[in-house]
């Protein structure tokens, strides 16, 4: 069992040998990743301190260990299907279309826009970011493989954003999926095509320390299911964050069940599960 | 009033169950009710606007850090799982499934436990595996009233059963009584 008391220790240690801080990461779910971190480590809390403190290589291995990484192919069809017919076509007069996906975990959802984009002849124009505070799931979101058999739903999602449409059900478009990725049922893998791997730029980043590295403002920014980890103060500063790097008129999409509380929800007008800047 | 908050676990074969109680609730209900329901995978949309037909209380899937009010029913979304944390608030997390499960009625039940205590009343429905029975074990233990369905009437009793043989629960109830518990504690 571990205590607040001990949440906080844990915390403070963090902060003291390392530029990570957790101060402000939602309180249940922390509490819950450490005490997953002692069953999985087979320590107490003092020992873990131990470890962070003098083993570099552990402190990383434990921020890696401390993030969620749930993600999925076109997770939520509903919302793919809304920046399919109703926000990406805003964009095809634009010479150049930037997209970031903050907290892109193990990249599926980077896929999912990839092959978007590429469906409504947008892939060219598009700048594609990626990031996350975990450089084990960037390696994996660069890698672009997935199990097969386990994400079965990864299919019918496709199928729900990338061959139906929900406007016209009469509409059916035959899309194979060899186009975007190969299966091989042998080995139980799906594997990204190469262009598609190619396209995005990743960095390390940390939504507590790190403002914008990308050198870019953003027309489109992807950030689901990370913000649900965060209390209310880092909640508005991420946001902030965002807000101040989204172009007027451009996007912020969060997970189904985010939303944006306090002043800086102001700066938005909130449509069908998506936040847009307001253009003043 | 005696208790706050009412949660509701079920899986396999507690949809109809679930639609009966939440209809039997008149609108002007006082207390919380938490839903954590299993779903299929390849549902999940749709549930609560079809729970929300036969509803008479507002009923809802809460967003992250939504407060929790009194008088409303709550779903837990699918594919997250659901806490109330301290300061009544809502908090949802996509971390690994518990049980196989997410939600996990697990996890679900306990935050409710640690934040109502005895002000807290936990059910068990039918379903076809394990999950609740340490959920409902906790709302026993912190002082809050535990019931199952009567295995006999689910369509899949093991979760019932597993509830059953992890703590000493208060009742053991049909659907009809457990209604009419839910309409008499008012």
């Amino acid at each position: 069992m571990v205590t607040e008391d001990d949440v906080l220790k844990f915390i403070s240690t963090i902060k003291n040998v390392s530029t990570y801080n957790f101060t402000n990461y939602s309180e249940k779910s922390f509490k819950r990743r450490a005490e997953k971190l002692l069953v999985d480590y087979k320590t107490d809390i003092n020992g873990l301190m131990y470890r962070v403190s003098n083993d570099k290589e552990f402190l990383e291995q434990i921020v890696r260990d401390i993030t969620v990484n749930t993600t999925e192919l076109f997770r939520d069809p509903d919302i793919w299907a809304t920046l399919k017919y109703r926000i990406l076509p805003k964009f095809k007069k634009n010479k150049s279309i930037f997209i970031w996906h903050a907290g892109c975990s193990s990249g599926q959802e980077i896929y999912s826009m990839l092959i978007l984009l590429h469906q409504l002849d947008l892939f060219d124009k598009a700048k594609v970011f990626a990031s996350d505070i975990n450089t084990q799931m960037l390696e994996n979101a660069k890698k672009g493989q997935y199990k097969y058999r386990f994400n079965l739903g990864y299919l019918d999602n496709f199928d729900k954003v990338i061959k139906e449409n929900p406007y016209n059900y009469d509409e059916f478009k035959e899309v194979p999926y060899s186009q975007y990725f190969d299966i091989d049922k042998a080995k139980d893998i799906i594997t990204m095509k190469k262009f598609l791997r190619d396209k995005p730029v990743y960095r390390k980043h940390d939504l507590v320390n790190d403002g914008n590295i990308f050198y870019s403002k953003f027309d489109i920014i992807l950030c689901r299911n990370v913000i649900i980890y965060f209390n209310n103060k880092l909640q508005n500063s991420v946001i902030e964050l965002f807000s101040n790097n989204i172009y007027r008129n451009g996007y912020l999409v969060l997970g189904a069940h985010e939303s944006i509380l306090g002043s800086v929800s102001n700066n938005f007008d909130r449509t069908k599960g998506l936040y847009k800047k307001k253009p003043f | 009033m005696e208790y706050k908050a009412i949660i509701i676990g079920g899986s396999a074969g507690s949809f109809q169950v679930v639609t009966k109680i939440i209809a039997a609730l008149p609108k002007n209900y006082p207390l919380t009710v938490f839903l954590c329901l299993h779903r299929l995978k390849h549902i999940r949309s749709g549930f609560v606007e079809a729970l929300s037909i036969k509803a008479q209380m507002p009923i809802e899937e809460p967003n992250d850090k939504d407060p929790v009010k009194h008088g409303r029913i709550y779903l837990a979304p699918a594919n997250y799982h659901m806490y109330v944390e301290l300061g009544n608030k809502f908090a949802l997390s996509t971390e690994d499934p518990v049980n196989h499960s997410r939600p996990s009625i697990d996890l679900s039940f306990e935050s409710v436990a640690y934040n109502y205590n005895k002000k807290a009343i936990g059910i068990i429905l039918s379903g076809a595996n394990r999950d609740g029975a340490m959920g409902l074990k906790a709302i026993k233990n912190a002082g809050g009233i535990a019931i199952v369905q009567d295995p006999k009437e689910c369509q899949v009793p093991t979760m019932t059963s597993a509830s059953i043989s992890a703590t000493k629960v208060d009742y053991i109830l049909k659907t009809e009584e457990i209604i009419k518990f839910l309409l008499n504690l008012r």
